[in-house]
């Protein structure tokens, strides 16, 4: 997975100009690749902005100013046939600057006041019991959710979402989400509280969800966030893998894995939810007590009760710890899994990036225990986008484990 | 956006391209009035945004257009050797500007130069700041921009317009792509997050 880099095809991929099997693999890739993930963040922005490129109008007075320079062309033949009559162009000419008119004046409605279609920029709302609200109207049966929008549920109400054509969601009582974006490139939900339950058969980073203290990246997956009153979120995967970011931390979490999130802090550090309790609650120290003793004295604790799935937080804590307790890990995770060839003890304790991640690509079949769901939802995707050319050789790829 | 290209296609069938090709000014009318506004893009983004140049270069498409039109035999889809005609024209007239004028001086000369600190950027700032980032892309990240987002080409549509491979278009999209996130990537908050 980690012998070729994904990024000369980012924007291919992008333009679903690549097959299948290229597809897949680039996904699968780039899931992994923190360089690739990275350059395919910047090319997605590339693309955004490019969409935002106008065709302009060309002035009226352009034809009044060639035809009389028409003129001056040689007439291709001495004694044209005319195929159409003078009255037949002058109709089709006619004909033809009306139609471009309106498919133009309809094109520019649309990319200029998305707004108003409200079709095209919403997403279908199910009632699953009680009166969930949109903008504080009740949804009997079904509604539509657009852009700004925000649906809610008392403790007697759920409701479900369609994500465009990518997924579901399915809102428990007492949420609040809102609707901040749907486009090709994006589709943006914004959990204020409660919790939410996401099914995504999607290419990743396609489906967001902006929390008060991280930002979940759906790479492929179904997980549950919550948010509670004081916007600290926990995340739970249960297939594929989640991004949870905000700013430069970043966390990557697997099927089978939690992330807890503050405000002001961000994301914390991923863990197995089958880790011992002390495991976990010394977690929660290192990640967001503000004490630096209390913080060693976890990471000790932590250490001792790591098995070798749990290698997923001793990675990821190889950052967000000072070089002493790098050190450290540096051990634990050696005792698991030697470094690769290439990875070297002061190499990860100066985080060189490359390092890291070879050594995360050795880690991270120790984490992928729940593989099937995701490559069930990357064919379904396929499928769901018409594209069947390579599905046989997909299943016998997904069955073979 | 690839739909209306096809439309376009759909009005200008084989019958107005023989009526032009026999000299037939209203299908000459036709063919300009469907296709004169993606030209004027093209011209208006390749030759540095002034508009007045835009116009000129424009015209002398179409002259050309009308002069050569005669020659088109079909081999390739009407599109293709229209675009390829536009793109040679307007490389022609940006190697003629070159010996003129500093390249990107012209660009966008308007009140379109926006400081990044601006906070509050309307939707047509952000593309004036587009315009302007594709204006300083080199020809060959630009017109593969051009000809996809303007005039909804397909990757292989674009190879043949530009006379290479798919791989050599999906490379330098990637690149221009790239260098639109780099130097626009201070405008990604107002642009994106802030709708």
């Amino acid at each position: 997975m980690f012998s070729r880099h994904v990024t000369r095809n980012i924007s291919a991929y992008c333009h679903g100009e690549v097959s299948a099997e290229e597809a897949r693999e680039f996904t699968a890739h780039i899931m992994a690749c923190t360089k690739c993930r990275t350059r395919f963040e910047e090319i997605k922005l590339g693309i955004k902005f490019a969409e935002q490129l106008p065709q302009l109008s060309a002035p009226d007075h352009l034809w009044l100013d060639l035809e009389p320079r028409l003129g001056m062309i040689p007439s291709p033949q001495s004694t044209p046939a005319r195929l159409f009559t003078r009255w037949q162009t002058q109709v089709a000419a006619i004909a033809a600057v009306l139609l471009l008119a309106a498919i133009v004046g309809v094109w520019c409605v649309r990319r200029d006041q998305k707004p108003v279609d409200v079709k095209a920029q919403s997403w279908s709302v199910q009632r699953i019991k009680g009166t969930p609200r949109i903008n504080s109207n009740g949804v009997v049966g079904s509604g539509e959710l657009a852009v700004g929008q925000w649906l809610e549920t008392d403790g007697n109400s759920q409701a479900q979402i369609a994500v465009s054509s990518i997924g579901q969601v399915e809102i428990d009582p007492n949420t609040r989400v809102r609707l901040v974006e749907t486009q090709p490139t994006e589709h943006r939900l914004e959990l204020a509280r409660g919790k939410m339950s996401a099914r995504i058969w999607a290419p990743p980073r396609l489906f967001f969800v902006d929390t008060p203290s991280a930002v979940a990246a759906d790479l492929g997956c179904a997980y549950t966030l919550e948010v509670d009153e004081q916007g600290a979120s926990l995340l739970r995967v249960t297939s594929g893998w989640v991004a949870l970011e905000l700013k430069e931390r970043e966390s990557m979490v697997p099927a089978g894995a939690a992330c807890q999130t503050r405000p002001g802090i961000g994301p914390g550090t991923p863990y197995f939810e089958d880790a011992v309790p002390e495991f976990r609650h010394a977690l929660v120290k290192i990640d967001f007590d503000n004490d630096p003793e209390v913080k060693k004295v976890a990471l000790k604790e932590l250490l001792d009760y790591a098995r070798p799935l749990d290698t997923l937080t001793l990675w990821h804590l190889l950052v967000r710890v000072d070089t002493t307790g790098r050190d450290k890990l540096y051990d634990k995770i050696a005792t698991f899994v030697h470094p690769p060839a290439g990875v070297t003890r002061e190499g990860v304790l100066k985080l060189d990036q490359k390092m890291l991640d070879l050594w995360r690509a050795e880690l991270e079949p120790t984490w992928n225990r729940y593989t099937f769901p995701k490559q069930v939802a990357e064919t379904y995707w396929r499928m769901k986008n018409g594209v069947h050319r390579r599905a046989d050789n997909l299943q016998r790829k997904m069955f073979r484990w | 956006m690839e739909q209306r290209a096809l439309m376009a296609d759909q009005i200008i069938n084989g019958q107005v391209i023989e009526a032009c090709q026999r000299g037939d000014r209203d299908a000459f009318r036709v063919l300009f009035e469907t296709y004169k506004d993606k030209v004027y893009s093209i011209a208006v983004y390749s030759i540095g945004g002034d508009k007045s140049v835009a116009e000129d270069v424009t015209q002398q498409i179409f002259l050309k257009l009308f002069t050569a039109i005669q020659q088109f035999r079909g081999d390739s889809e009407f599109t293709t050797w229209l675009y390829r005609l536009v793109v040679n024209a307007c490389m022609d007239e940006r190697r003629k500007r070159r010996r003129l004028l500093p390249w990107g001086d012209s660009f966008m000369s308007t009140p379109t130069h926006k400081k990044p600190q601006e906070k509050q950027y309307a939707r047509v700032e952000i593309a004036e700041a587009v315009q302007l980032a594709i204006g300083e892309l080199k020809p060959k990240f630009r017109l593969p921009i051009l000809l996809k987002y303007v005039e909804g080409l397909s990757y292989e549509e674009i190879a043949s317009v530009m006379g290479c491979s798919k791989g050599t278009v999906a490379s330098r999209l990637n690149r221009g792509h790239g260098q639109l996130a780099k130097q626009l990537g201070h405008l990604r908050e107002h642009a994106f997050q802030e709708e």
